[in-house]
């Protein structure tokens, strides 16, 4: 394959409290793939994003961006966090959240203007949430709530995305759009991570799986490695899928 | 010593104690701040209480200031019910609140209420012993002794009668409430037990040092155990000894007796937050030290394990790839060395069998969660510690 | 004085002109900071700070032997700037939680203040008269010069929150996600926590270290309740802050024997009490009344549908039917009978009902409705 390495991951160990969460993961991830993070619950997958993306410092190891240091390519990343991390009583507006992608590449003090403002609704449309602009965001539902959260990381106009569990309680209307965008933007030959919780939906949403608990499992093109091997590896105990041909 | 000496610090001592048996739940209830709301929010009911009874000791008055801690608490509660605002929000709104309206009824009406607004602050410790309870025309004491003598024998018969209930509900309130215990019943019967407690150390030490009573001896006592039975006693004990020890030091000063109280309880914390033996400040940063090296090996081993080729073992690569300053590097290097855990050869780093056995294990013990073992593990395999 | 009198000199008069400007200025600057503490989570802070600056009023008067208010309000900013810290340190390294270690600083430092305290008053030289203000707080000690740092303090604060105001925004609202834009999040973080300090310290002399923390919260939440963007938010703060500290003023200087702090306290608390109860999106008035009204609605909708279901198996749907067998239905009034029938969906004749066309057409939309869901 002679893909171009998006984002490459080296011995990397995460801790916390100096109980480690991350060993030594080494990590290829090339261009253009739609790659879920799989594991068991306390596996480390969002410590795995969290720390490539800088917000837990990490022990070791060291992670670049298209060959150079995150912190150099941060214009090149964004980030959908969980959707239970924030307060969804503050007083804002949906625009005003997704507004809020556009703050990285403004930089400090410069103000928002009409052309971030376009930027911002053009991405709440492109989620199907431009009626809602004006809404708080508390009177969302939790589907419209992540919807917004893609929407803020979509006006970023990266070229690697990573999200943390964007299905978790949301209804079946907005995963399906969620995901038909995620497939979009795979098409423009963007790179799309996704913490993933649901196994039978790995094989039909992505075509790149990492498996993690701790340490890496295995990482590779779904038809390849998505099977009972690798996850009972993952997952302890015999697991057996049964995956729907 | 003198009598009125003497049965000064009894009181002081029996307030003590009576603080810090709720005080201590507070604490383990992550509550300690609604003792603070409480000790605030009794003042309009105190009061109140004293324009009814005229008397700062009497039992009414104890009932209805403590009923206003009460009602507090349940304020507060239903204020966070509502969700217009956050958690805490919520306590820090209503004990102003109910605390200016009894400054203000004080300050109204100073020339029929002899409260005062410091003694509010501060309590009047030092003028107890004049005002006596008289049975039948004897004279069988203070009679603040008598009210925190009377409300500290009610808690500890509580706390005998209800221990199990209050253990279990404090630190596993579903299972409680499986068990039958309903935690309401516990909660509010703790809220009752910490403002009557409340009312009755008022009058001795003041607003503010109540809370202090309340939440510093137990908070201190959490630094050196987390057995309940043994941090109620060490709470007990750091009252008593801060009661005693801050009538002295009050007496040297001439200084105000429930400040110094305060500011013994003060000193016994900070050094116990500096020298506690395992959650002590410098054992904490200490034991961080240490772990951050053990880790670094840890991982430093691990990856020699995982990676056979020259490349990723060459001594340089330590700095360069896992991305670590050259202390770092250096210190984590030696230490596996001096362990017997790897040999060098031409700047290349290989495992030992001793290495790999521990690496193993390690691993082991990680992925199946039970990393706790690893420290009993790095005993066994460990000379020298980082 | 009587209130209108107050009225009628505060701008005339000097010293009555400066202590309303001060508490003014104070309420504003407390309400547009508050505001921040809240979103913060950070409520109780506030308290735990304006206790621990006590000692440092009384260490700086100790050594300076100064009772000019800047060098003692220096001496409550360190100190509590230094219980800030402690605060953070404690819960950190310790298990301690953070409403342990609240209460922990608050009462130590306050504890400890007031031995200081006792202590200066017993000292034969010390004129010591000035430092009790500190506890509840005396407008009426207020000079020029303290107005003017006031006023200082206020446009340096409002200059750096409108330069950094979407920095401050974004991490009140998401402090992850504004690392991954690139932000050090700890200098904003600094930023605020210090504005934060400094507006206690100030509030001081006027409110007391006791009730400061109320002049923090209550104008924030009050102002929380009716509207739902930020800069709304922060403006209607300072206006409460700034009402608060002008009536609170005005009464406590109308009455003898009042001290500022717990007046202002108490205005803050009747604009919480009124925001709470009558703001239109959030008020718990207008709850109750949208819950009952949805109730109503819910009991006649019960009411319409079993009436549907008798009325479907007669051919002719408006076939009379006895109220009888209504009263087997629960939830059934003769309230709600009487608001179908002005509703027109149904029709009364004496002891029978029957529904109308509209009344129909009403309860399959509903029934058809519920079966979609």
């Amino acid at each position: 394959m002679a893909q171009n390495i998006a984002v490459k991951v080296d011995d990397l160990t995460v801790a916390y409290n100096y109980k480690p969460v991350l060993w030594d993961i080494d990590l290829e991830i090339p261009e253009g793939v739609l790659m879920a993070i799989v594991g068991p619950n306390g596996a480390g997958k969002s410590t795995l994003i969290k720390s490539i993306l800088g917000i837990l410092p990490p022990i070791a190891g060291s992670v670049t961006i298209y060959g150079k240091p995150y912190k150099k390519q941060r214009s090149l990343v964004a980030y959908v966090p969980q959707k239970g991390s924030v307060d969804w009583d503050f007083p804002t507006t949906a625009l005003d959240v997704v507004m809020m992608g556009t703050y990285g590449s403004l930089g400090w003090i410069k103000r928002p203007r009409q052309k971030e403002k376009k930027a911002a609704l053009e991405a709440l449309e492109k989620v199907g949430m431009l009626a809602f602009k004006s809404r708080q965001i508390s009177q969302l539902s939790g589907g419209q709530q992540q919807r917004i959260f893609l929407a803020r990381a979509l006006v970023q106009n990266a070229s690697i995305y990573f999200m943390d569990e964007p299905f978790q309680g949301v209804d079946a209307t907005t995963e399906i759009a969620i995901i038909n965008i995620l497939k979009e933007l795979r098409k423009a030959g963007k790179t799309v991570i996704v913490v993933h919780h649901d196994l039978q939906t790995v094989p039909e949403y992505f075509d790149w799986v990492t498996f993690l608990n701790v340490k890496k499992i295995a990482t590779g093109p779904v038809k390849d490695i998505f099977n009972d091997d690798n996850l009972t590896k993952t997952y302890g105990i015999n697991y057996k899928v049964s995956i729907q041909e | 010593m003198n009598s009125a000496q003497i049965e000064i610090q009894l009181i002081a001592s029996l307030v003590a104690i009576a603080c810090a048996i709720p005080g201590t739940f507070l604490v383990l209830r992550k509550m300690a701040m609604i003792s603070d709301a409480i000790s605030h929010a009794i003042l309009p009911g105190l009061v109140v209480g004293f324009f009814i009874t005229q008397d700062l000791n009497s039992p009414l008055l104890i009932l209805l200031a403590a009923l206003t801690g009460l009602i507090t608490v349940i304020l507060v509660e239903q204020i966070q019910k509502t969700g217009l605002v956050k958690e805490d929000t919520a306590i820090g709104l209503v004990f102003p609140a109910l605390f200016s309206i009894g400054v203000l009824l004080i300050s109204k009406n100073a020339n029929d209420v002899h409260l005062d607004i410091d003694a509010v602050l501060l309590g009047e410790l030092a003028f107890a012993p004049f005002d006596r309870l008289f049975i039948g025309g004897t004279d069988v004491g203070p009679k603040s002794l008598w009210v925190i003598g009377t409300i500290l024998t009610i808690t500890i018969g509580l706390l005998i009668a209800f221990f199990k209930e209050l253990k279990v509900s404090t630190f596993d309130a579903g299972l409680s409430a499986s068990l039958g215990f309903s935690p309401v019943v516990i909660h509010y019967g703790l809220m009752s037990v910490a403002s009557v407690t409340t009312v009755g150390a008022f009058d001795a030490v003041g607003a503010i040092l109540v809370v202090a009573l309340m939440i510093a001896p137990a908070a201190t006592a959490y630094l050196l155990t987390t057995d309940l039975k043994r941090m109620l006693l060490l709470s007990i004990f750091f009252g008593l000894f801060s009661a005693i020890a801050g009538y002295w030091m009050a007496h040297a000063l001439d200084a105000s007796i429930a400040g110094s109280i305060t500011t013994i309880l003060g000193l016994l914390f900070l050094m116990v937050y500096l020298f506690a033996p395992s959650n002590g400040i410098i054992a904490v940063l200490y034991k961080e030290k240490q772990q951050r090296i053990e880790v670094s090996l840890l991982t430093f081993l691990l990856h020699l394990k995982n990676h056979s080729e020259k490349r990723e073992r060459h001594v340089n690569h330590l700095r360069e790839h896992i991305n670590w300053q050259k202390v770092r590097a250096k210190t984590v290097l030696e230490l596996a060395l001096k362990n017997n855990m790897i040999v060098i050869n031409n700047d290349i780093v290989s495992l030992t069998k001793k290495g790999d056995k521990f690496t193993t294990q390690a691993i082991d013990y990680i992925i199946t969660n039970e990393d706790a073992q690893i420290e009993g593990m790095k005993d066994d395999f460990f000379l020298f510690r980082g | 004085m009587s209130l209108n009198e107050y009225f009628s000199l505060v701008f005339s008069d000097y010293t009555l002109r400066t202590i309303t400007l001060g508490t003014a200025i104070l309420g504003a600057v407390c309400g547009m900071l508050g505001s921040f503490a809240v979103l913060r989570k950070q409520s109780l802070l506030g308290d735990a700070i304006s206790h621990a600056a006590l000692p440092g009023i009384a260490i700086a008067f100790l050594i300076t032997g100064a009772k000019d208010s800047n060098t003692l309000l220096l001496g409550a900013l360190v100190s509590g700037l230094i219980g800030t810290f402690w605060i953070k340190g404690i819960t950190s390294k310790t298990h301690l939680k953070s409403d342990t270690a609240l209460g922990l600083i608050l009462s130590l430092f306050f504890g400890f203040g007031m031995l200081l305290l006792t202590y200066i008053q017993k000292q034969p030289n010390a004129n010591q008269a000035g430092l009790d203000k500190y506890l509840f707080g005396q407008a009426a000690t207020l000079v020029e010069s303290d107005v003017w740092l006031m006023a200082v303090v206020t446009g340096l604060c409002l200059f750096v929150i409108l330069l950094f105001w979407k920095e401050f925004k974004i991490l009140l609202f998401d402090p992850d996600y504004t690392k991954t834009l690139g932000f050090n999040t700890r200098i904003i973080d600094i930023l605020i926590t210090s504005f934060i300090v400094l507006a206690i310290v100030l509030g001081l002399q006027t409110v007391g270290v006791v009730l400061m923390s109320a002049m923090l919260l209550a104008p924030a939440a009050a102002a929380r309740q009716w509207t739902n963007s930020l800069s709304t938010m922060v403006i209607l703060a300072c206006i409460f802050g700034a009402l608060s500290g002008v009536f609170g003023t005005a009464i406590s200087a109308s009455q003898n024997n009042l001290s500022t702090g717990p007046v202002i306290v108490l205005v803050a608390s009747v604009f919480v009490l009124f925001s709470f109860i009558f703001s239109p999106s959030r008020g718990v008035l207008f709850r109750q009344l949208r819950f009952i009204k949805n109730r109503r609605d819910l009991e006649q909708h019960k009411t319409l549908a079993f009436m549907y279901h008798i009325a479907k198996t007669h051919d002719n749907i408006s076939h009379p039917h006895t109220i009888k067998i209504l009263n087997n239905f629960q939830g059934f009034t003769r309230g709600t009978l009487q608001k179908l029938v002005k509703k027109n969906y149904v029709e009364l004749d004496g002891n029978m009902w029957s529904l109308t066309d509209d009344g129909f057409k009403k309860a399959s939309n509903l029934y058809n409705q519920q079966n979609n869901e």
